[in-house]
């Protein structure tokens, strides 16, 4: 007897769901232990443990669909599309990289996939998306913009001044609240006066929902609902998820002000990418065999992205000079 | 003999959670704020000191409730203000249901008198769980009050907490017995092959043919088969409705009512536009629908799907699991408000003489 399908995806976009997961997670497994080994210049704060969230949204969106992304970026730039070789290349440093190797990891930007770029300024993509939303509403062919912050950039004013800007305008924007607890590593509890982010929204006009972070169907649930509302002209909106982050808020962060036992509580109940594949394989239509030879695919393209990586050239000072300006 | 705790101690679980599911984006639900959240539970605990209730014992979050309120209760103390004292349970806070589960435990072990809860539909059933557990276990009975601060509300009953936390007040300082102040409520015992997995509705247990619980909140009618539910308010949202609108029937008349839902022409007798959601007006395909006399058991025909327990998906069932739901009557204890406030008028007993000045 054919076993039914019992989720909102086909087979194979569950798939492909899982392995964009899986790609983000050993992404940043890898990049922990090469920074680990001083292979990477400048800085890194990985995503692992949130990969639901990335990938739960970014099932709705198309490549003229744009994004503002964080920090914590790598996660939003594979599920958004992003070569991952291109990736490696770009935190390593090296020519060939997603901004021939003069960014690194806080700069990765791919505009032909609609990815504006991760950002080291926290806060700072509130208003940039409500440009490009701006932009998609006079296009009007149904493009949306998505902001992601986290629980700390909450608080600054760009953030606040964009879902003004928004609720005004009526963009078509999504502001996604990834909510991990800590703002770098003060907790939320301490240094944010209203913890509900949907009540931040509901300041300005705004509806918001909270999903769990963690659980891929939640989140693409709600994230279809705010989609379909803003792609219909229904206008901005905030959708929060509460997530959990495997690292620390950079690496190399100590993470003393973590609860003792936090971490292991964290990878041994809130591990999205588990609780997906027991889903999968839970209700028969995906076997564990398969989720294992994508395990293993994803393996060998992560050591393929590192291995080009090493391999490529440094920028060279002839480099320093272009990408710097563009006329239009 | 009473049961009443000297000296009086109510217990309050406010989910800091509740109204902040999909409902806000596909149909306008409300959203209460944190601060207004808070704002009902200073009401409240004026009122109870107000009543002579000297303790309370409260659920802690990490949702800004807690976090809120005692910013809020230092600022009014420092202008005199009257609260009873406020103890917080001592628990770790997991951010999930289980925080109701452990407060509401360990309030019954404490023995309070009552338990205010803020919720919707959703707290309730988790408050009430629990507490039907504990007397299971051998534990007195709580009987809890509702405050509508959810999405669906047709447990909790809209009215002003002041006039709810006055006749909890009346109750656990004993002015009101139990005989005045309490109502029964019935619940659906829901089973799955036999009691390997347990649940209750308080409400309704909603039987759809989605197979996941994805954001929880029951919305899409496309997929429902078939209702179950305690009660049946024409003046109520939610699931619920449905029923309200077929063949009502009321929270402490006896046995509840199961309905039918299919689109398949062949199956569908008529259809019923229903407010399955705030500002939500569906149109459902009735295939049948009949009292459920307490005490027996209706199987599910639908061999896999999930059921939403007060409006959320809760619990997915396969085809190879039997599911089946019981109404049980006399299940719990409400504090039965206007009845309360109604014996406090006739008899005086907000009623005294001029304090003498001297």
């Amino acid at each position: 007897m054919q076993v039914q399908n019992p989720f909102p995806l086909s087979r194979d976009e569950l798939l492909t769901v899982y392995r964009q997961m899986r790609t983000i997670r050993e992404f940043e497994e890898r990049l922990h232990i090469d920074f680990g080994r001083g292979d990477i210049p400048g800085f890194v704060h990985l995503y692992a443990g949130e990969e639901a969230t990335a990938a739960g949204i970014m099932h709705h969106l198309n490549d003229g669909d744009r994004i503002a992304s964080t920090h914590r970026g790598h996660g939003h730039c594979i599920a958004k599309g992003v070569d991952v070789v291109g990736m490696m290349k770009e935190i390593y440093g090296k020519k060939g990289g997603s901004c021939n190797g003069k960014g690194g990891s806080m700069h990765i930007a791919d505009l032909s996939r609609g990815m504006m770029g991760a950002n080291g300024i926290l806060g700072a993509g509130g208003p940039l998306i409500c440009g490009a939303a701006l932009a998609a509403k006079y296009r009007n062919k149904g493009e949306v913009g998505i902001c992601f912050f986290g629980d700390g950039a909450s608080n600054q004013g760009t953030i606040l001044e964009s879902m003004n800007l928004a609720g005004v305008w009526n963009l078509p924007v999504i502001f996604v609240v990834e909510n991990n607890g800590y703002a770098e590593s003060t907790s939320r509890d301490y240094g944010t006066a209203v913890d509900s982010y949907v009540d931040r929204a509901a300041g300005f006009g705004l509806p918001g929902v909270t999903v769990d972070g963690t659980d891929f169907f939640a989140v693409h649930e709600a994230a279809g609902a705010v989609i379909k509302r803003a792609r219909e002209g229904g206008g901005p909106s905030l959708l929060e998820c509460k997530m959990v982050r495997y690292f620390g808020h950079f690496e190399g962060d100590a993470q003393t002000y973590r609860a003792p036992g936090e971490l292991d509580d964290i990878r041994a109940n809130h591990n999205c990418l588990k609780i997906l594949g027991d889903q999968l394989t839970a209700a028969g239509i995906i076997s564990q065999s398969e989720l294992t030879k994508i395990d293993e695919e994803v393996m060998v393209l992560i050591e393929h992205s590192v291995k080009e990586a090493k391999a490529a050239p440094f920028p060279t000072l002839a480099d320093l000079t272009t990408d710097v300006y563009i006329n239009y | 003999m009473s049961d009443i705790q000297t000296p009086p101690c109510v217990g309050i679980i406010a989910n800091p959670v509740s109204a902040r599911d999909i409902r806000r984006i596909i149909a306008n639900a409300s959203n209460l704020q944190t601060s207004e959240r808070v704002s009902i539970l200073l009401r409240v605990l004026t009122t109870l000191a107000a009543s002579g209730v000297e303790r309370v014992l409260m659920m802690p979050d990490k949702g800004g409730i807690s976090a809120m309120l005692l910013r809020s209760l230092k600022r009014e103390r420092s202008q005199n203000h009257q609260f009873p004292e406020l103890e917080f349970v001592d628990m770790s806070v997991t951010s999930t249901v289980n925080d109701t589960f452990f407060a509401a435990r360990s309030m019954q072990q404490a023995g309070v008198n009552a338990i205010i809860v803020l919720g919707g539909d959703g707290t309730h059933r988790a408050v009430v769980r629990e507490l039907m557990l504990g007397t299971q276990a051998g534990k007195k009975a709580v009987p809890i009050a509702g405050l509508s601060t959810g999405t669906n509300n047709a447990f909790p009953e809209m009215r002003e907490p002041t006039i709810t936390a006055l006749a909890v007040g009346l109750y656990a300082t004993q002015r009101l017995k139990g005989t005045q102040a309490l109502a029964q409520n019935k619940v659906l015992e829901v089973s799955i092959d036999q009691g390997q997995r347990r649940d209750i509705a308080i409400v309704d247990a909603i039987i759809s043919r989605d197979r996941f619980i994805g954001a929880r909140a029951i919305w899409k009618t496309d997929n429902l088969e078939a209702a179950y539910l305690t009660f049946a308010d024409p003046q109520v949202i939610g699931l619920s409705a449905i029923g309200g609108l077929l063949e009502p029937v009321g929270r402490t008349e006896t046995g509840g009512l199961t309905i039918s839902i299919s689109d398949d022409p062949g199956r569908c007798k008529f259809r019923l536009k229903a407010p399955i959601a705030p500002g939500m007006i569906a149109d459902i395909g009735i295939a049948g629908f009949e009292r459920m006399p307490a005490g027996q058991p209706f199987s599910v025909a639908l061999e896999a799907g999930v059921i939403a327990l007060d409006g959320e998906r809760e619990m997915p069932f396969d085809t190879h699991e039997q599911v089946s739901i019981t109404l049980h009557e006399n299940a719990f204890q409400t504090i039965d408000v206007t009845r309360c406030m109604q014996v406090a008028a006739r008899e005086g007993l907000y009623i005294h003489q001029p304090s003498r000045l001297s």
